[in-house]
């Protein structure tokens, strides 16, 4: 019953996939993004708070929920790979840390930058920035955990079984984060109001959101080529797959 | 291009700063990963020279 | 020779427990740690004693969640190293019987003790006596689970070179919800505002981990031993 699925699951098929699939996912991701930044940024209408700033959530949202997306696909991938040993796990979960980590840092700089006019500070402990610090400090340690040992296999289930305690922790984290703040805040940091988003700047949104998504399979799937082929050097499907 | 849409209602210091972080950061990736992929390639090419009756 | 669990689990704590104390110094350093950290925060931040008593709940939480991770790094190191530790795992009892008790032994020697130094360090701190209770409860829950937590890093970390700075990396992060709530029950402590909501929190996390992780931290050596 299962078998269909590890075929579909092993190396070669994954390789050849993945480099078929690439150029797809970024040429959709650039029609979304282009689609959703011109969309956000010349035709939507200022925030009647924030005005032209809000513009900042068409980067800061979309980033900081693939960091969160691309966590819990590392995690989940790395728990596939070590719960039934489906090798193909461990590479897409080395593949989507970096990935996971580089749009962190930048829904933090983002959320910085979209601080200062809003908050009057560069960095205030707001419990979803201070989360998504912590988040950066676990990407950190997975990454680092893998590339630590010298036999990559041993790496792999290591940065596997840190992943997933730290998806369990993810929620425990921005909850503890979320009560510290509301005993420790003050008034410094005004309440950004959440009114509805009217339509004309949701769309633009939703449209970011899948670029990024969009983008985000198209890097995996160049990245997982590249753990592919480093995982398998020695079999024989190699040959033919590098010599064009 | 109006001066309007650079000036950003006087946010311009802020907003583009982002989305010029935001092109880095998916220049980056695809730049990264594309490197990645190609040593990962150039490596398995390199083996495949050094062992060339082996298959396993 | 046929020993039952709980036998076993206090044959380890037994053995931790002679092994550390046959080397006092090294059953002295993370206090001896935890005294100098704190130490060093008056000396940097102020004199004032009303200040540091601002102050103080964090100091105290950093402080011990610091000397717990020095500690740490030698949870499975000499056993891993000298093979004792694949001797224990094949004596047919399970290897988590092995994990649970060392990571407990390790808690004692270390957590426990932190806990009967606080009442000097939090006098030093300008901490008022009333708050000492919630102070230590909080410390002993909070050390027990940060134990748990580290056990995971160190049966990840055991077999390489230079892990300590990488178990420090690794746990740090996800002992930020026990500074979080244990620091926050000092504080209401101090301020005698009712502590019991951030106690309840940090005994939740406790129970939670102390569930979960004696799992993980046995799969994590499973992970690098084998």
């Amino acid at each position: 019953m299962w078998t269909w699925f590890y075929k579909l699951a092993s190396p070669p098929s994954v390789y050849a996939a993945a480099g078929a699939l690439a150029p797809w996912f970024l040429a959709t991701a650039a029609v979304a993004i282009v689609y959703g930044l011109v969309d956000g940024l010349v035709f939507a209408p200022p925030d009647y708070q924030q005005g032209d700033a809000f513009r900042i959530v068409y980067v800061h949202a979309p980033s900081a929920w693939m960091s969160l997306f691309s966590y819990t696909s590392m995690a989940l991938a790395g728990a596939i790979a070590l719960v039934w040993r489906i090798k193909i796990g461990h590479a897409v979960a080395a593949a989507s840390a970096p990935i996971g980590a580089s749009f962190t840092l930048l829904a933090l700089v983002t959320g910085s930058l979209w601080g200062k006019p809003m908050w009057g500070t560069y960095w205030a402990w707001d419990p979803r920035l201070t989360s998504e610090l912590i988040l950066l400090f676990l990407y950190f340690g997975v990454m680092s955990l893998r590339s630590a040992f010298e036999d990559p296999a041993r790496g792999d289930r290591a940065a596997a079984l840190l992943g997933i305690v730290g998806l369990v922790n993810v929620p425990i984290i921005h909850f503890s984060v979320t009560w510290w703040n509301s005993l420790h805040q003050g008034a410094t940091v005004a309440k950004i109001g959440k009114p509805a988003m009217s339509l004309s700047m949701l769309w633009p949104l939703l449209a970011m959101l899948l670029g990024f998504m969009l983008f985000y399979g198209a890097v995996l799937c160049m990245r997982l080529q590249g753990e592919v082929l480093n995982r398998e050097r020695q079999a024989k499907w190699v040959r033919e797959a590098i010599k064009s | 291009m109006s001066a309007a849409f650079w000036s950003m209602g006087g946010y311009a210091r802020y907003v583009w700063p982002c989305m010029a972080l935001a092109g880095v950061v998916l220049a980056w990736n695809l730049w990264s990963a594309r490197a990645y992929r190609d040593a990962a390639r150039q490596r398995a090419r390199r083996a495949l020279a050094m062992s060339p009756g082996e298959t396993a | 020779m046929n020993v039952g669990v709980f036998e076993a689990f206090t044959l380890v704590v037994r053995r931790e427990l002679c092994l550390s104390f046959r080397r006092p110094e090294q059953l002295l350093q993370p206090l001896v740690f935890f005294l100098i950290v704190t130490t060093l925060f008056p000396l940097g931040l102020s004199l004032q004693l009303s200040l540091l008593r601002d102050m103080s709940p964090g100091v105290l939480w950093v402080a011990a969640l610091l000397s717990s991770l020095l500690s740490l790094d030698a949870l499975f190191k000499g056993d891993a190293d000298d093979g004792t530790l694949e001797q224990l795992a094949l004596s047919g009892q399970g290897l988590m019987v092995i994990v649970v008790a060392k990571t407990c032994a390790h808690w004692l020697v270390t957590g426990a003790a932190l806990v009967l130094v606080s009442p000097v360090v939090g006098t030093a701190l300008g901490i008022p006596v009333a708050a000492f209770a919630t102070m230590m409860l909080s410390l002993g829950v909070g050390t027990l689970t940060l134990s748990w937590l580290g056990a995971i890093g160190a049966g990840l970390t055991v077999g390489l070179k230079r892990g300590n700075v990488l178990l420090s990396l690794i746990v740090l992060p996800l002992a930020m919800p026990l500074l979080i709530f244990g620091a926050g029950a000092t504080d209401r402590a101090i301020s005698g505002t009712n502590a019991a909501g951030a106690l309840y929190f940090l005994a939740a996390l406790c129970v939670f981990t102390c569930t979960l992780a004696p799992f993980a931290a046995t799969a994590a050596l499973r992970i690098t031993l084998e």
